[in-house]
This record gives structure tokens, sequence and C-alpha cells, in this order.
């Protein structure tokens, strides 16, 4: 079993990876034209523009969670400023309709504003104190938008928010914000991908690794981490922003704590500090409730007759949001025994998670010791 | 005698109610190789801990070519020409042995965020110099880190080679003084001489070495000047052999009859 699993991963591994690049990018590029020939239900396009959002989040979250090693729990609340930007800049709630780049703008710079704010006290401790502020903040920020009724009008939310005009493109069907965000996963992702190979991105890891022997070697932490956490909150930002336009009414109940624990979970689960990780991570946890509750509601009662299981296709349509957890939890359960690493690990911390295992190392084309050029490493 | 590199005035260091640096004065002279020893518990970390920036010094001060350096974050200390190892290793194990010594270069490096995001010309011509210095830097270590082994994960090294990692990391900074903190613990009479003479060979192109080691041969070997302390104060000062056989130093190691069998 093992020798089979290492004989796929070592077929896959050789595939150069602009291969999966351009078969993921003409794959979400094809993806709203099956809706638009016919081929796919309207509302898997809706699931599909969602989870973009979530990839955007999870990408965002993976600086702070994956590549500097910061346990950051209330990263809702950055993607909940960017939305309450867009809603009260361009809807009748206050009869105005702001630009959508200077919408965008004031929505990551507010985002980022706030991040540094939470910064200064936090990132000079060390531990976990980052974990139950950035919670705190998290919770303070939804009770706000949900009491400051004069400007959010509290638990009734903001509806009818206006559609985005970019170059005087309207963008109002979910085809249209499916390639609006796909153009942005690309721009984020693709300057995301540029910084985790430069000495910033470095630096991160080594804060990551062994803090004491990074500030040793030059890298001053707080600022590093600032820079991290200030960047991600920027991409919560403007994903939220993008969202707002998208759903066209928000309130205060789109951005509870569960929703952090969800983009966390996709970082784990997609694999820490591993961008592709991160992406795939949010499509597969955003994309499986969906898959599930169509399986029960429409997929097998089609296949098997209307009398399939009764009261359960009832209970999937009217309660499955309470099962959606429980999977939630399965799923991670899982994945922490069996593969810790994540989905599709950065190299890096799968050697981490099996440092021991003579079968990883072999696996990732590293070996204990190299025969390269006849030195062998005898000295142990 | 060559200029004063760095200089510890009366520096005192107390946790709770043990000094653990005591009143400690001691010169560094460029291009010297300078031995701290002393039985465990003796300050001699604590020391590295105070010169580092890891802790600040209660009183006293500390001088690098001339200026204070108390007080400052390791960082800076960094920036201004000290590097150092630890005793237990503290390399970036999951990174590659490369970037272990990229990361150690990143004080001495600009490119700023935009630069890094959008990898503009003058962060390549940076990175790709960055790349050919730090692959210079290990090949210091002949034979040691051949190319195949420079994507390699620092945790997939062997013991020895990750100490010769953790002194490449330090020299990637560019520094003027070198804390070595017990160089050869663990490894074997060969490794030893090795890694003896590439510190030999490390103060001949111009570094000053500040070490902490346990091993006589090597103390003996390499040393142009030793330092003893015992409970957080200076015993003795001078050269290797007349350290060794100093009373004060035999009694710190081997206790009163000890010394007075030895003299």
């Amino acid at each position: 079993m093992a020798a089979i699993t290492a004989r796929i991963s070592s077929f896959f591994g050789r595939v150069p990876r602009w291969v999966y690049i351009v078969a993921v990018l003409a794959f979400a590029i094809a993806f709203p034209m099956l809706e638009y020939f016919g081929l796919m239900q309207t509302l898997w396009l809706r699931v599909g523009t969602r989870a973009l959002v979530y990839v955007l989040l999870a990408v965002g979250l993976n600086l702070v969670l994956g590549e500097t090693g910061l346990l950051h729990l209330g990263y809702v609340a950055f993607f909940a400023v960017g939305a309450y930007t867009t809603a009260i800049l361009s809807s009748p709630r206050f009869d105005i309709q702001w630009n959508f780049w200077v919408i965008i703008a004031i929505a990551m710079g507010l985002a980022m504003l706030f991040g540094f704010l939470i910064g200064v006290p936090t990132l000079r401790l060390r531990g976990d104190y980052l974990a139950i502020v950035t919670l705190a903040f998290g919770e303070i920020t939804r009770m706000t938008l949900n009491n400051w009724e004069g400007l959010t009008n509290g638990p009734g939310g903001i509806p009818g928010i206006y559609p985005p005009q970019i170059f005087g493109w309207t963008v109002d069907s979910p085809a249209e914000f499916f390639y609006l965000l796909l153009v942005t996963v690309v721009i984020v992702v693709w300057l995301l991908n540029n910084l985790k190979n430069s000495r910033i991105g470095r630096a991160w890891n080594a804060l990551r690794e062994d803090e004491i022997a990074a500030h040793h070697a030059g890298v001053g932490p707080t600022r590093a981490k600032m820079l991290a956490v200030v960047m991600s909150s920027g991409i919560a930002g403007l994903a939220g922003a993008i969202f707002a336009y998208y759903q066209q009414f928000i309130n205060p109940t789109y951005f509870l704590f569960m929703q952090s624990v969800i983009v966390v979970s996709m970082v784990v689960i997609g694999g820490m500090g591993s961008i592709p990780g991160a992406i795939l991570g949010a499509v597969v946890l955003d994309t499986t409730p969906e898959i599930i509750r169509q399986t029960f509601t429409s997929w097998l009662p089609a296949a098997i007759g209307p009398d399939f299981l009764p009261g359960v296709q009832a209970a999937m349509q009217t309660e499955f949001d309470r099962y959606r957890m429980a999977i939630f939890g399965l799923v991670i359960v899982l994945m922490v025994v069996f593969r810790p690493e994540g989905l599709l690990p950065n190299k890096l911390w799968r050697r981490e998670m099996h440092e021991e295992d003579p079968r990883e190392l072999e696996k990732t084309g590293q070996h204990l010791f190299d025969f390269e050029e006849g030195t062998q490493d005898l000295e142990v | 005698m060559a200029e004063v590199i760095l200089e510890v005035r009366s520096a005192t260091k107390n946790f709770g109610g043990l000094k653990a640096v005591n009143n400690l004065s001691f010169d560094l002279h460029k291009g010297e190789i300078v031995s701290l020893i002393g039985p465990n518990g003796s300050g001699k970390t604590t020391t590295f801990n105070l010169i580092t920036g890891l802790y600040e010094p209660d009183s006293g001060d500390i001088l690098m070519q001339g200026e204070s350096i108390a007080g400052l974050k390791p960082g800076q200390i960094y920036a201004r020409g000290i590097s150092r190892t630890f005793q237990m290793l503290r390399l970036f194990s999951n990174m590659s042995v490369l970037e272990n010594v990229l990361v150690g270069m990143h004080g001495r490096t600009k490119a700023n965020v935009i630069d890094c995001m959008f990898r503009t010309p003058r962060m390549r011509r940076e990175e790709e110099a960055s790349i050919v210095r730090a692959r210079e830097i290990l090949a210091m270590f002949p034979g040691r880190f051949p190319l195949a082994r420079h994507t390699q994960p620092a945790a997939s090294l062997s013991y020895a080679n990750r100490r010769r990692l953790e002194i490449a990391r330090a020299l990637a900074g560019e520094p003027r003084l070198l804390l070595l903190d017990e160089p050869v613990a663990g490894m074997n009479p060969a490794e030893s001489m090795e890694v003896m003479r590439q510190i030999r060979d490390l103060r001949d192109a111009g570094y000053t070495i500040l070490m902490i080691e346990h091993d006589m041969n090597v103390i003996m070997g390499a040393s142009d000047r030793v330092i003893a302390m015992d409970h957080g104060i200076k015993i003795a000062e001078g050269a290797p052999v007349d350290v060794a056989n100093d009373p004060a130093v035999v009694e710190a190691y081997l206790g009163r009859r000890g010394a007075d069998t030895a003299s």
C-alpha cells in the first residue's frame, strides 16, 4: 500500500509545476462556461464563486499561520471590515455609490490599519497571546457591527448593495463575479508566491522555525511579523469588499467566529505554508458540504427514487447546517490523524511532520545521506 | 597588540539572587582566538547572551569597536558585526541548507516588500548576489556542502554538518567577531581537529573568535588566549598553558584537594 502511494506521488512529483498551473487555470476559466452552455446548474457556479472568496481568505491567512507560524483566530474581522466598507459606500443605505477602485483601496487600507493596531500590542509577546487577542478582536468587531445601528443598521444588515463598475463594465452576474475573483486570486497568488521566495518570505519561515535564532541572524521579529499580519489583513479586506458586492446583502451573521475557524481549517487541511495547499483546502472545504447536501437531497433520490431513506432527504433539506459542522469536525480529525502535513503540503512541512520516517525522505526525493559525487556522509 | 574589537566592562547579570555574571571585564583583540572556559554554570553562556543582546547587563557596559552595544536587540548587534552559534543547535531545520545561510544575510540585503512582490530587477540582482555569496560561504567547508546538498533540509544533515551550517549561517552576516558556543560538542576527535583547523583558518581570514569550549585539545590547539570563569567571576586569563596550570582554575574544576595535588 505504502509502495503504491509512493509510486503515485513520485509520478505526480515528476510532472512539472507549470502543467498543474495551466491545468487548474484552464479548468477555472472554462468553469462558468459549463453553466452558460447549460451543462451545470447555476447553483454550482455560485458555489465556485464563493469558493474563490475563501481561496483569497485562505492564501491570506496562510501568510500568517503557515509562513510565519502565528495562530490568528480573528481573521474574519478583517473580512468584515472590507465587506462593510463596500456595503456602506455603495448601497442605498446612505444613498451613495463610490468608485470601485476607491472602495477597494479603502477596504484594504482600513483592514490593514486594523491589522496594524492589533499587531502593536500582541506581536511583541510570544506564544498564544496573539490567538487570544485576535479571537477577542473578531468578536468585538462583530458586536460593533451588530450594535452600531447608525452606521451598519445592526442585525438587519445592509441590503441592495450596488454592483461594481470596473472601467464601464458592470459586474452583476455570478459568471462575471467568478471571473473578477479569478483575476484577483491570480494576481494575489502571484504576488504572494514572489514574496514567499524572497528574503522576506525566508525571514517569515525562519521566525516560524526558531524565533531566537532568527533574531540572532538579523531578522527583526516584530517588524517581520507585523508585515505578515498587515498584508494578510489587507487580503482579507479585499476579499470582503468583493464578497459584499457579490452577495448584495450583508449582515453580522456572515462574520461569526466560526468563519475564522473554517479559514484556519482550510489552511491546515490544505497544508500550512503551501499556497497550492491553501487553494485546495479552501475549494475542498467550501464545496464538500454542498456536494454532500446535493447527494442526499437530489442525486441519490433521483437515482434511487423518491422513497429513498425516508426522512433523510427532509432532514438534509432543513437541518443540513447542523451536520455541516459535524462533517467539518470529522474531516479535520481524520486529517490530523492520517495526513497531518495537509493535502498539498509544503515539502518542508511534510518533513517536519514525518521527520523520523525514512520513507517520507525517499518520497520527497531527499536522503539522509546523499551519495552524490561519491561522498557518503559517515559522521553521525 | 592589535586593536581592541570588543570590550566587556564590569558586566553583571543577576537572575534573582544568583549572580550569573559578576563584574566581568575582558578585551578581545582583532584577529585572535579566545576561549572561554569554566565548569558548568560558571556564566559562559550568559556572557555570550549578554554580548549578543539576548540579555541586557544589569550593570557595566559592552563596547563593540568603541561603541556601546549594551541594551541593543540581537538583530541590531548582529548588524554591528557580531554573529554567534548556539550550544544546542538552533538551525531552521525545515528550511534548506542554502536558505539557512540566506537568512543570515537578511540584515545585509535591502529589497523591500514591493521589490519582493514584483521581483524587480533590483531585487533579482540582490537575490542572485546573495545566492552566490551563500554558496561561497558553504564552499569554505570543503567537501561538506556539495551543490546537491544545498537544497536539502537542514534537518537531514549529519550532526557535525549541522554544526558547520550554523557557523556558515553566522558567517553570512559578514561579522567581525564570531561567538562559537561549544563548536565541537558531540564530535569525535577527528572531526574536532578538522573544526579546530577551520577555526584557525577563519582567524587567518580576519575574523576574531570567542568560543566556549570544553575540549582541552581544541582549547590548547586553537586559542591564543584563554579566559577562565567560575561562579560568574573571571578567575584567570592568559596563554592557554598558563591558565591550564593556574591553581584557581584547577580548583574550580577539581576542588581544593585536586588543586593541592596538582601544585
